[in-house]
Parts: structure tokens; C-alpha cells; sequence
């Protein structure tokens, strides 16, 4: 597809299921790669299942998360335990430059879709494998979702009170940190077969690309021998430093102060001008030793005012702050508006709906985003038709069989 | 597989991440550091507590693959002509400044494409390089806030909470390295670089799972909720205590995962732990029973205490055996320790151990982010002290003297 995109020349069979696969190959499609996904009418992929649906609405063309982080992407319904629909997968393996998977490790050999096998049909192919705990070792069979991975991890243990249990990290957390490096890795494999035309294959454990998010505690407990756990909103460097509530119901304001400058600015906006002169108060270390004694003093103020009248008065100010942004305040929060954010795109069932555009933002070769997540096989005819040129006799066998269900 | 590229580091203590996976990928980075050393150096925690510019655990966490010298980027003239020799054979610069200051120092963009038009110039910054908040103040906490992830965490009864260890940057450095690869497999093509434009707000909204999209698809916001969240007026809870700390549950329903959910509650049953009438829920369409109310959250509640009793009455490690036993959706909530210790890492050899000679100790760092077949990644330096290739550089590849760099040295600017 000559698109003008980045990735233009770039197509990606992906065969992944739930997020951890798909965010990645939304972001290559966001950029000009051709994505064909590969699901199952049969078995339906879990992000087609999960709450919360558009307008509460269960249904498998409903799911938010489904709809946001398939975008664009080219829908194929095969159902793999068919020698048909095996083969079907065969051919877009030739057609592919990479390949994304997330079954089990016997699975895929089981249908001699494992590595080798594709390496003898298609010798340059990038393989991808990605699943929680990796390909090998005791672990290698566990398989879940991205929360039992930040369990597993340690991220669990470091989100919450330390009088309390875990609250841990919101739902599947490392489905949000593994998708950036099986994007690089896939981008980085491009690289390395345009200048040496070798393919090669790729096993991404999902806890072990996360584990790269908390480095600075692994080496804590790797060359100090301390264990850190969660501690709250408290900060070494920082104080006052919490999330306090505003005026109304489970309204709140994250304030940061990094420094004197900050705290004396902080204590200006309170109308507190006097504590700016308190020696208990004078440096970082006198109050972060006295920091529960600051957060009520600093509560007490930002109780009476609504958080968008706080972070304003603060940022004024220099001094770091920020509501707590729900959905709601996110939708309407001017900056990502001025970002794009959001971006409108027309569903054949839900008409005008609202998808995320690209995070970043290339300036010469900006992102597209315009075309909804597939529903459940409705590319088919396209991609045997025109991706793959079956004749329609072929297509109708397929048909017959029951391989694209 | 980056290794014929050269990528010039610029970043702040924001930002170091991207460098660092683009290293690990074979690229000569070079860390550019003010000549008192980066500000990251100052960030805790320190090897034994001692706060010391080589000892920053941070510092080191962001670090390895890269070579460092120092330059005074603010410095017109001698250390100008360096840097703009550096940009010459560069292929990427990443920096993460706050918006305007690279400009005012006459190094934006169009200033370092007047000098190298293929390069690749990746800018981190907390919010973006324009808008109505470009210019706002930030920490972790703050764009943690901004971004959406940290409404969602959290207790009920108290204030929501972050990850105790700051991720903000990590995500959007670790985005910021996926922008700057898929606008290098342009520039093969076009042999044109560009401005990459990373927001570490919108970076991080990842992190909600797209649930920032509920407000304009119509559905209420999630609230967060003691080990898990509430989704209108169902409860995922997803923390369980065991006899020896906390599991992890993923207790889920639906066509995909009811089944699941039904197998873990025979089990719990089997093991004497709940009755019949827990065990055969209809679990597949157990969210339209909640959301119609024909289920009432109190048989709910009884389900979930029932599998509170369950997990009770075991260790983590019992817990995981039965997971792996039986394709339960169980984890156990690791210590930072037990994380390091894993057997599973271990079996991997995931520890890459790297030598740090002027602490004569030797210091295991995660390992590659994925394992490559043809190209593993190798870690081949460890974190460097400030300055550490200035003669590399500036004597062996750029060819001044020794006069030169002692009079640079004498001026503050190295």
C-alpha cells in the first residue's frame, strides 16, 4: 500500500489476542503498516468480551478496549483447528514481514505454525512470540493476563497503602508497557533485515520487558539488599507531595513540591504566607519528616476549592500540580484536545464513534487514523480476494469447510 | 541492530530510558552531560545510601549502553563548534527539556536540521511541545494525575494512589524510543529525518486500558476500588489475601472468560470451600445478571468470600501450583525480592551482569526486554561516570589536542 505512511512497506500478520499483540500492531497500522488479524468466530478473542462496552451494551462489536487498540486494522475470521485454515495462514506468512502471536508454545507446533516451520516457508519472516513468562523455563506455561503479570513482577506490592493490601496498579498493567517493546523489537528486527536481509525469531516475555519500569528498586534490593514496597503518595525528594481532595464528591488535586521555592509559592496561593517562614517547615528533609502534619494543613485548603481553581493557582506559580483526571475531565482536558487526542471514526454499527489517535507525533509523516476496528470476519473476502488472490471457487471451498468461522 | 547508528542524549532526568533501549539495540549513544554531571545523577535511591554522582541506583537503572561526556550546551563558541560537529554524525538526538529551552539556545529542531537534515530529533517533554499546558509544571505524580491512570488506582476510603516507583517517563521514554524507530525506517526510504513530539501525558494514558474513552462512548467513569475497580456497579476485585501475603486473581466473566471463572470455583468447591449453589452460577453471563439485577451484589459478595476463604487457607506458592495445575487465573503478588529471586528469571538467565571496576563489585541488571535469535541484545557498558569518554570523543575521534581540551576544561565548558 503506497500510503506516503512510515510504514507503507511494512505488512504485519498478526495472530495475538487480547491486548498485549494488538496494541502493539495498532500503533504499526496507525503509521502505515498493512495489519491482517487473524481471529475466530468460534473461539472469540477476550478483548471482544471485556467491559466496558459503548453505551453499556454487552456485545462482541461493543467492548471499548477492543474497539480502541484494533483500530484499522484488516478483520480475518479462521478457525485454526482446520487444515484449511491452516493453510490460509500458511499463505499469509509468504505475504507478511512479520508475524505476532500469542498462543501457547504447544499450540503452535501442534499446527507446525512454530518458528521453524514458517522460516522454511518464508526464510526472511520476523517472528514474534509474546506471552507473560516467556518460552522457556517452569514458568513457561503460565499464561493470563497482564495483571497476574505486574503481580508477579512486583508492581502489585508497590501500588497502595502500607497499612493496608496491595491496591495495585490499575487492571492488566505490564498490557501496557510490553506493547512498546514489541513494537521497538518488531521496528528493530525491520532494521536489521533491510541492511542484512535475515529474518529471525523474537521471545518476548511480558513480565520481563515490565520488569525494565522498575529497574531503580531491583538494583535497591540487588546492591543494598532492601526490599521497597508501596508506600502511598510519599516521595524521597518531595514534600508536600500527595493527592489531596477538593471541594465536592471524590473530587481530587496531585500536588508535587520539589523544592523551597515551590513550598514558599505553595504557601502564597494558600494564603499561608506565614509557614514560608517556619523553620520547621524550611527545608525538603524537615518536611518530609513532618509530612503528615503538612498534608493536613495542605488538605484543609484544597478541600475548599475545586481542583481545576487549584492546579490553575498553582501552575501560575511554577509549582507542579495537577487534577486527577477522570474519563470525563480527560475528554475535556484542552491539551490533549489540542493533541487529537480523540478521533472521531465511522463504525458500520455504532456510526460516529470515538477511538484514540496516536500518542506522539511524527511532524513530517503524522500518524492516520481513520478507519475502525474490524467486526468479526469482515475483511475476509477482501484480504483472500486481494491480499492473498484466491479465485472465488477457492474462497467457496474455504466456505464449505467451515475454515473461516 | 542499530549498531551503524549514532544517538546523541540530551535528556534530563526525563527521558533516559529511550537512550537506553536504543544502546541496548547496538547504538553508540552518547550521553551529553552538563560538566557538573546530569541532574539525574542527583536522583535517589544510592549504592549504600551514599549520595554520590556515580552512585545514583536511578542513574544507573537508565544508563548502560551509553558513553559519556560532558559539554556546556549553553556555552556559545568552542563547546557550540563540538556540539555542532557531534549533530553532524548523528542520527538521532532525543532531548527532554521543557518546551523553548533547546530553542533558546538556538538548537530547536530547524536550528540541528540546518546542520543535519536526517536526523531524527525525539522531544520528551510532560505535556507536548505546544498547547495550553505545554509550559506547566510536572513530577511523576503530576502527569500520573494529568494523564488518567491515577484516578483509577487506589482504596475507596482514601486518596488515589501512584506505582511507589515513578513510571511516568518510563512509558513516555519507552514510546518515545517506538517514534523514533518508525520514523527511522521512514528515513531509509526518504533519507529525511524529522521532530518527534512525545507528551508523557498522553503517553501515559496507556495505562488506562482505553478506559479514558468511557466519557464520550457513554459509559461511567471507573472508580477505583481496594485491589481492583468498579465498573458501574460491578466489582472486579482482583486482590485475594493468602496464609503468607497477597495472590492475585484475574476473576472475570463472559464467553471468553466465564469458563475460567467457572473452573476456579469447582475447584474452590471440590476443596470444600463453597457450596453448589456458588459453584454453578451462570458465571458466562453473570455480568448481564449484575447489570439487570437479577443477581444481587450480595450472592456476588458470597462468591467473593468464598474465594477469600479459599485463598486464605493457602500459601502463595500453593496458590500458583494450583494455577499451574489447573489454568487458574492466579498469581502471587511478589516482593520486589521475590521478583529478583524468581526461578523462572533465573531458568532465563535474565540477570545480565555488568562490572563496575571503580566500585571493584559487579551488579546484576534486567536482563534483554525480549530474547532475539539472530541479534541478542548485549549489555557492553555499564553506566558511565561523568565524562567518562571526553578524550574518546573529543582526542581520538574528533582529533583536538590535549591543549584544546584543557583550555574547554578551564573554561567550564567541558
Amino acid at each position: 500500500m503506497a500510503n506516503g505512511l512510515p510504514l507503507s512497506d511494512v505488512k504485519v500478520l498478526d495472530l495475538a489476542w487480547v491486548m498485549a499483540g494488538p496494541v502493539a500492531t495498532r500503533v504499526l497500522n496507525d503509521y502505515g503498516a498493512t495489519v491482517v488479524r487473524v481471529e475466530s468466530a468460534t473461539r472469540i478473542d477476550t478483548a471482544r468480551t471485556l467491559v466496558p462496552y459503548i453505551s453499556n451494551a454487552p456485545g462482541p462489536e461493543n467492548s471499548i478496549r477492543f474497539q480502541n487498540i484494533n483500530a484499522g486494522k484488516l478483520g480475518v475470521t479462521l478457525d485454526m483447528s482446520k487444515d484449511q485454515a491452516r493453510d490460509v495462514v500458511r499463505d499469509l506468512v509468504r505475504w507478511a514481514d512479520v508475524v505476532v502471536e500469542s498462543f501457547s508454545p504447544k499450540v503452535m507446533r501442534s499446527w507446525s505454525l512454530e518458528y521453524e516451520s514458517l522460516r522454511a516457508i518464508k526464510p526472511d519472516i520476523i517472528m514474534l512470540s509474546t506471552c507473560l513468562m516467556g518460552q522457556t523455563g517452569p514458568m513457561s506455561r503460565f499464561a493470563g493476563f497482564g495483571s497476574l503479570a505486574a503481580a508477579i513482577s512486583g508492581f502489585y506490592d508497590l501500588t497502595g497503602w502500607p497499612d493496608r493490601p496491595p491496591a495495585g496498579p490499575f487492571g492488566a498493567y505490564t498490557d501496557t508497557i510490553a506493547p512498546r517493546f514489541t513494537a521497538i523489537a518488531l521496528l528493530a528486527a525491520l532494521e536489521y533485515r533491510r541492511r542484512t536481509g535475515r529474518g529471525q525469531y523474537i521471545d518476548q516475555a511480558q513480565g520481563e520487558s515490565a520488569l525494565h519500569f522498575l529497574t531503580p528498586a531491583l538494583l535497591d534490593y540487588a546492591t543494598n539488599g532492601r526490599t521497597q514496597s508501596r508506600r502511598g503518595n510519599e516521595d524521597e525528594a518531595m514534600a508536600p507531595h500527595g493527592v489531596y481532595p477538593a471541594a465536592g464528591d471524590d473530587r481530587w488535586v496531585a500536588i508535587a513540591v520539589r523544592n523551597d521555592d515551590d513550598w514558599r509559592a505553595l504557601c502564597d496561593v494558600m494564603g499561608r504566607g506565614e509557614l514560608s517562614d517556619d523553620e520547621r517547615y524550611a527545608t525538603t528533609e524537615a518536611r518530609r519528616a513532618r509530612r503528615e502534619e503538612l498534608d493536613a494543613i495542605v488538605s484543609s485548603w484544597t478541600r475548599e476549592h475545586e481542583e481545576s481553581e487549584i492546579e490553575t493557582a498553582l501552575q501560575s506559580r511554577g509549582v507542579p500540580s495537577s487534577a486527577v483526571q477522570n474519563s470525563s475531565a480527560i475528554y475535556a482536558d484542552p491539551q490533549l484536545a489540542h493533541r487529537g487526542q480523540f478521533v472521531q471514526v465511522e463504525h458500520a454499527l455504532h456510526g460516529a464513534t470515538t477511538i484514540e489517535g496516536s500518542h506522539f507525533h511524527l511532524s513530517r509523516t503524522p500518524a492516520r487514523v481513520e478507519r475502525p476496528a474490524p467486526l468479526l470476519g469482515e475483511h475476509n473476502q477482501y484480504v483472500l480476494e486481494e491480499v492473498l488472490g484466491y479465485a472465488p471457487e477457492r474462497i467457496a471451498e474455504l466456505v464449505a469447510a467451515g475454515a473461516l468461522e | 541492530m542499530l549498531s551503524p547508528y549514532r544517538v546523541l542524549d540530551l535528556t534530563t532526568e526525563r527521558g533516559l530510558l529511550c537512550g537506553q533501549v536504543l544502546g541496548d539495540l547496538g547504538a553508540d549513544v552518547i550521553k551529553i552531560e552538563p560538566p557538573g554531571g546530569s541532574p539525574a545523577r542527583n536522583v535517589g535511591p544510592f549504592y549504600k545510601d551514599e549520595p554520590d554522582p556515580n552512585r545514583s541506583l536511578f542513574w544507573w537503572a537508565y544508563n548502560r549502553n551509553k558513553r559519556s561526556v560532558t559539554l556546556d550546551i549553553e556555552q556559545q563558541d568552542a563547546a557550540r563548534a563540538i556540539l555542532r560537529r557531534l549533530i553532524e554524525g548523528a542520527h538521532f538526538l532525543i532531548e527532554s527539556h521543557d518546551p523553548g529551552y533547546m530553542a533558546s539556545l538556538g538548537l530547536s529542531y530547524d536550528d540541528v536540521a540546518a546542520i543535519n537534515p536526517g536526523i531524527i530529533y525525539v522531544s520528551i517533554t510532560p505535556f507536548g511541545q505546544t498547547g495550553p499546558k505545554a509550559g506547566w509544571a510536572d513530577s511523576d505524580l503530576i502527569v500520573w494525575a494529568a494523564g488518567g491512570p491515577l484516578a483509577l488506582t487506589g482504596d475507596s476510603d482514601r486518596p488515589p494512589v501512584r506505582v511507589s516507583v515513578p513510571q511516568a517517563y518510563a512509558h513516555a521514554s519507552a514510546e518515545a524510543a517506538v517514534a523514533a524507530l518508525i520514523a527511522h525506517h521512514e528515513r531509509a526510504r526518504s533519507r529525511r529525518g524529522q521532530h518527534i513530539d512525545v507528551s508523557a501525558q498522553a503517553s501515559v494514558d496507556q495505562a488506562t486500558l482505553s478506559n479514558a474513552l468511557s466519557a464520550p462512548l457513554g459509559v461511567p467513569d471507573v472508580r477505583r476500588s481496594s485491589g481492583g475497580s468498579k465498573y458501574g456497579p460491578i466489582l472486579v476485585r482482583g486482590v485475594y489475601p493468602a496464609s503468607d501475603g497477597y495472590v492475585a486473581i484475574s476473576f472475570f466473566f463472559g464467553t471468553a472468560l466465564g469458563p475460567m471463572t467457572r473452573r476456579l470455583m469447582q475447584h474452590v468447591y471440590d476443596e470444600g470451600f463453597c457450596d453448589e449453589s456458588i459453584r454453578d452460577k451462570d458465571y458466562i453471563a453473570y455480568v448481564e445478571l449484575l447489570l439487570s439485577g437479577k443477581e444481587p451484589e450480595s450472592e456476588y459478595a458470597r462468591v467473593r468470600d468464598a474465594l477469600e476463604a479459599w485463598t486464605r487457607s493457602k500459601t502463595k506458592a500453593e496458590l500458583l501450583d494450583a494455577a499451574l495445575e489447573r489454568g487458574l487465573l492466579i498469581a502471587p503478588i511478589a516482593q520486589v525480592s521475590e521478583s529478583f529471586d524468581s526461578e523462572q528469571l533465573a531458568a532465563r538467565e535474565y540477570w545480565q551482569p555488568l562490572d563496575h571496576p571503580e566500585l571493584s563489585m559487579t551488579v546484576p541488571y534486567p536482563g534483554a526486554f525480549a530474547k532475539f535469535s539472530e541479534t541478542p541484545l548485549r549489555y557492553r557498558l555499564r553506566p558511565p561516570l561523568a565524562g567518562e569518554h571526553n578524550r574518546a570523543l573529543y582526542i581520538d575521534e574528533l582529533g583536538m589536542t590535549e591543549e584544546e581540551v584543557f583550555d574547554l576544561q578551564a573554561n567550564g565548558a567541558i
